[in-house]
């Protein structure tokens, strides 16, 4: 659906984007990651053409941002990071507003408008001026802003920004409910933010994209291996040694525990290191109270791949 | 074209949800009529040359502030983006904001028929002459809302726009005083003449004022105006490299 081509992108002297390239197809969801500055509102302005590349090239269901750029701009429904809103405007006037620029009115103009308004849960601002909103309804405005034409792609830029929990989970939750329907590629720089909505990401951090895929591999091969906790019922002084004794582990790591013994276990992840550690309690006549993969979150994992981009670009200058 | 009436909507309905458009219309109506009133009984003619008269310096300060907006408080509150990503020509939304700020000189504008009006009561004027002024008076806004508006695009704070129109409208209007051009023509021989003639604005707003609307008065006022639109679509679109 979106194809971005090693695209390059820099602002005088400063190198915004470096060759950055990535796919979505239709119906997937995107989850953009990066610290502050990183390049994910430049790669995303580049995609609704607010922005034009240097070199490198984007298609948008097939259609070049450059040759066509109007066609481009009626597939996608664009939050950008600093919400657009015109605070002298009651939100009706204003989705009315976006929704007529966008092409749409009459019958078709007002189901929209009620779906948006529903959907985004404005019903009690509906009539309220947008200077008098607060941070999250100012948000679902600027969300809605993006629905009112139904549009195939959705590009949001950090639509959780500033808000608390509660409204973190609404609007999670709307992004989930559009998914299958809809393309979307939404950015954050929180990373816990990712896993409830999608598990593909693409990590990008000083201009580059470091990572692209599932969350789980990107995960195991930051990390490069498994990481299994192991608990027993029993505690002795043989069990670390006989753990450490395995070939498939590279790593023990005692954990403090009440009763018993608990035991972080590290490998690599093309081992079949559960099994192993199974056969031997099954040996030792272990009693085994907790046995299971821990999957690396997503900071571990990013702050380990950072360091490794970070440290192979030093290797290469 | 629907794209630029919608736009026009906005815009147009932007400047009366503010105090500032009552503001501006009021003291706009005050400070001309006012001045215009204190001549009048002295004077003693019925005509109103000396209300357009002054309208060249008057809107080299008023039309720059209506049209500083324009673009400046879009990007202030993200807006622009907005704007830039609809499916929509940068002509098109360009477009749709200067006919609603040039809508808006033309209302302040016809808050002055009042004296027109008093003086056919009061005596018997040249009602072309009046006419004549009138259409001159809205070339004259239209070409300081053309230069306005593509200050407005150039910077990010109305007030760097507001400055940076009057300083241009100064311009257009500064060279076209003969003694003006006088002074540039004898550092330059035949330079401040050029000047008076295709850049200044006073030679042909004169002609309107006397009543006379011919073809090359008019080209120099749409083509000006469509100059500066012209650019300013060009930057709206440069900006994106």
């Amino acid at each position: 659906m979106i194809e971005v081509r090693g695209i390059t992108k820099s602002f005088g002297t400063m190198l915004a984007l470096d060759d950055v390239s990535f796919g979505i197809g239709r119906g997937e969801i995107l989850g953009f990651l990066g610290p502050n500055g990183a390049g994910k509102s430049t790669t995303m302005k580049i995609i609704t053409t607010f922005l034009a590349p240097d070199s490198g090239s984007v298609t948008v269901d097939g259609i070049d941002v450059l040759e066509k750029p109007l066609d481009v701009r009626g597939k996608i429904g664009y939050l950008p990071e600093n919400v657009p809103l015109y605070l002298d405007m009651n939100v009706h006037e204003y989705l009315t507003f976006v929704g007529r620029a966008r092409g749409l009115e009459g019958v078709a103009l007002r189901d929209r408008l009620d779906w948006c308004v529903e959907a985004c849960g404005l019903v009690t601002e509906y009539m309220k001026n947008i200077g008098e909103l607060s941070k999250g309804f100012r948000q679902r405005t600027g969300l809605a802003q993006a629905l009112i034409h139904d549009p195939e792609i959705l590009i949001l830029d950090e639509p959780t920004s500033g808000l608390d929990p509660l409204q973190i989970i609404g609007i999670r939750d709307l992004i989930k409910s559009l998914a299958g329907s809809k393309t979307i590629i939404f950015s954050t720089h929180i990373l816990q933010e990712v896993a409830p909505v999608t598990d593909r990401v693409v990590i990008i951090n000083e201009g580059r994209i470091i990572a692209d895929g599932k969350v789980d591999s990107l995960s195991r091969e930051a990390m490069g291996g498994v990481r299994l906790y192991v608990g027993l019922s029993q505690d002795s002084e043989t069990v670390e040694s006989s753990l450490r004794s395995l070939a498939e582990v590279s790593e023990v790591k005692p954990l403090p525990v009440e009763n018993g013994c608990r035991f972080e276990l590290l490998g690599p992840f093309t081992t079949d290191l559960t099994r192993s550690v199974v056969d031997l309690a099954r040996n030792q006549g272990w009693d085994l109270t907790e046995l299971h993969e821990a999957p690396f979150n997503l900071e571990e994992t990013f702050i380990s791949l950072t360091k490794r981009a970070d440290d192979g670009r030093k290797g290469v200058a | 074209m629907s794209g630029t009436i919608t736009i026009f909507r906005r815009e147009f309905a932007a400047y009366f949800n503010s105090p500032i458009a009552y503001i501006f219309i009021i003291a706009f109506l005050v400070l001309n009529t006012g001045l215009f009133m204190t001549g009048f009984f002295l004077a003693g003619n019925a005509d109103l040359r000396s209300f357009f008269g002054n309208l060249p310096i008057f809107l080299i300060f008023f039309i720059p502030a209506v049209s500083m907006r324009l673009w400046a408080e879009d990007k202030r509150l993200g807006t622009f983006e907005l704007l830039m990503t609809l499916p929509l020509k940068a002509s098109q939304v360009m477009l749709g904001k200067y006919f609603a700020a040039l809508a808006f000189y033309l209302v302040a504008l016809a808050g002055t028929l009042p004296l027109p009006i008093m003086i056919a009561t009061l005596g018997n004027p040249d009602m072309g002459a009046l006419w004549s002024g009138y259409f001159g008076s809205a070339l004259l806004g239209a070409l300081y809302l053309g230069i306005g508006t593509f200050t407005s695009g150039l910077m990010r704070d109305q007030i760097s726009a507001v400055i940076l129109g009057i300083m241009a409208c100064f311009m257009i209007f500064v060279v076209g005083i003969p003694g003006v051009a006088a002074t540039v023509d004898g550092w330059l021989p035949g330079f401040g003449s050029f000047l008076q003639n295709y850049v200044g604005l006073s030679s042909h707003f004169e002609m309107m004022l006397r009543g006379v609307v011919s073809l090359g008065d008019l080209t120099y006022f749409l083509g000006m105006t469509a100059l500066f639109l012209t650019l300013n679509a060009l930057w709206l679109e440069g900006r994106k490299y």
